[in-house]
């Protein structure tokens, strides 16, 4: 069943559309890439999602309710969750405190709870040496931290934006293990945004296409990959 | 966990700081309860600075509190506890309901117009000369515990410990991850599930509260108001500074700052009559170039370094 879909979905910003009507759903244990040249609308599409931006028109629906003007902490606090592109962490909160946020707010935890919980999910994603500063963690210790960051909340549904962007290959590889593993333990359903096909190939049952916030395709990654249209918007963004 | 010396020396301090009025005379009595009423704003300043938000309106509210128990006692003959108290409720009140205007901005916009909230309390009280004053102001039949010094000073000292300890509730609690979250990254504070407008507005709203408490007591201690004193630009600019000089987003801070720049300040009047707030906003300046993380957060650094 669906847990979260959009009904034209539409956000514009003055004159220009990020994301015209945009129908999609997604299904717990399911994994969609949302794929897209640059400026196609991705990260708009997850912010109207999260609750960052409220739509222009259509609708976001949690299972079956219109939740397209429900505030994004309350989002947050009924079971979706993302991650950022552009990652900015609590840089005054050192690496467990930043986990513990989700688990406080939106899980509404106490605090020694949400110490407890934060300290054996960073063990479960292989985040140690909490008591460091954003500031010391390595890349793939960075992402880990976003993607434990997002847990937190205790999410059913959860939006990964570009999570593999800065990895090397090992690295990239171990993500992706970790993703498919949580997904599969937690049965999240889980959008991923990534540029890399390979990762999009690997990771996701199922894809769509953006393309000028247009949704120009849907369907498993070896069909979308061939789809002309895709082919084009893909060329015609490299040109 | 804390180790129990941890809480010796905090203890201590306070315990000495009740006893002082044994060993002082009534002038270093009187320095100390101006140290404390600026501490107290400074703290106060700094609870609602956790959250990035950076208010000018201090003085507006230590104002409003002033009025508020000087027209309750003349007015309405009410008792001091309750013309104080009054104070705080009215300034928290206030806080709250403009709190939902001035919290929808962000930076330079809610900074500049806390000061312009300031400045309206200021001209209306100025204005309204039938009820309260204008600018001739009211005077008090009677300061509380009849003037007493050292009653006075345990009178302020207490306001000091009650700002202490909403800054260490903010400190140990939720509030200090809401806050610190909003501060450093306020789009994914949200998606975390942190409702950032009802945390700014509990933390302006107590801010504000402590601010008005102040002003109240104040003013039962001095035994008159008057619009250009009650709202002097000093009650906003002073406790900036030393809680800037002290170290922000602290207790200890503002703690630190208020007591090297009240004692310094004390003797800057007595030696130079108008140029201490020069001297102010040098400091303010010389820190924000040079020790942003001020006095307090030098000393967390070092001892950071010594822990490894
Ligand atoms: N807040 C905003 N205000 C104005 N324009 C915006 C805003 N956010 C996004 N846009 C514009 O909307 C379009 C879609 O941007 P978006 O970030 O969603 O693309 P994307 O698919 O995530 O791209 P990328 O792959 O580069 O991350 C772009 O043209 C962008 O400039
Ligand atoms: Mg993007």
């Amino acid at each position: 069943m669906a847990r979260i879909e959009t009904k034209s979905l539409t956000k514009q910003f003055g004159g220009l559309v990020a994301v015209k009507n945009v129908s999609f759903s997604l299904s717990s244990g399911e994994i969609l890439g949302i794929i897209g040249p640059n400026g196609a609308g991705k990260t708009t599409f997850i912010n109207l999602i999260s609750g960052i931006y409220y739509p222009t028109s259509g609708s976001v629906f949690l299972d079956g309710r219109d939740i397209s003007t429900m505030p994004a902490h309350e989002r947050a606090r009924r079971g979706i969750a993302r991650t950022y592109q552009l990652i900015h962490p609590m840089e005054s909160l050192d690496v467990l405190e930043n986990v513990m946020i989700g688990f406080i707010f939106a899980a509404g935890k106490s605090l020694p709870e949400a110490r407890k919980s934060a300290e054996s999910l960073c063990a479960e994603i292989g985040l140690s040496q909490l008591h460091r500063s954003v500031s010391q963690l390595t890349m793939l210790e960075t992402k880990k931290m976003e993607i434990a960051h997002a847990l937190a909340n205790g999410p059913t549904i959860l939006f990964l934006d570009e999570v593999m962007a800065g990895l090397n290959s090992d690295e990239t590889k171990a993500m992706i293990g970790l993703v498919q593993r949580l997904a599969k333990e937690r049965n999240l359903a889980v959008g991923v945004v990534e540029h890399v096909m390979g990762v999009i190939r690997e990771l996701t049952h199922r894809v769509i296409v953006l393309e000028a916030g247009e949704l120009i395709a849907e369907g498993p990654y070896e069909e979308v990959s061939k789809n002309p249209r895709v082919i084009e918007a893909y060329l015609g963004g490299a040109a | 966990m804390k180790k129990p010396a941890n809480y010796i020396f905090p203890l201590a301090l306070i315990f000495a700081g009740g006893l002082l009025p044994v060993f002082l005379g009534a002038y270093p009595q009187a320095v100390a309860r101006s140290v404390f009423t600026f501490m107290a704003l400074a703290i106060s300043w700094d609870m609602l600075l956790r959250s990035g938000q950076i208010s000018f309106g201090i003085a507006g509210f230590f104002g409003l509190g002033s009025y508020t128990a000087i027209i309750l006692s003349v007015r309405a003959g009410v008792a001091p506890v309750v013309a104080m108290l009054s104070a705080a409720a009215f300034a928290a009140l206030v806080a709250f309901l403009l709190g939902f205007l001035v919290l929808r901005l962000r930076s330079t916009y809610f900074s500049i117009t806390t000061l312009a909230l300031g400045e309206i309390f200021k001209v209306i009280i100025h204005n309204w000369s039938s009820f309260t004053g204008g600018p001739e102001g009211l005077v008090l039949p009677q300061v509380v515990f009849g003037g007493k010094s050292s009653s006075l000073y345990w009178l302020s000292y207490a306001i000091l410990l009650f700002a202490v300890g909403a800054s260490v509730l903010f400190e140990k609690s939720k509030m200090h991850f809401s806050l610190t979250a909003i501060r450093n990254n306020e789009i994914a504070a949200r998606t975390s599930g942190i409702n950032i407008f009802a945390n700014l507005l509990i933390a302006f709203t107590a801010s504000s509260l402590i601010q008005g408490l102040v002003g109240g007591v104040h003013v039962m201690s001095y035994g008159f108001a008057m619009p250009d004193t009650a709202f002097d630009a000093n009650y906003t600019l002073l406790p900036l500074a030393m809680a800037l000089l002290g170290g922000i987003h602290s207790t200890w801070g503002p703690i630190i700052g208020a007591l090297l720049l009240g004692v310094i300040s004390e003797y800057l009047k007595l030696m130079i009559p108008y140029g201490h707030l020069l001297v102010y906003g040098l400091i303010i300046i010389l820190v924000i170039l040079f020790m942003p993380r001020g006095i307090y957060g030098l000393i967390k650094k070092e001892r950071s370094k010594r822990n490894g």
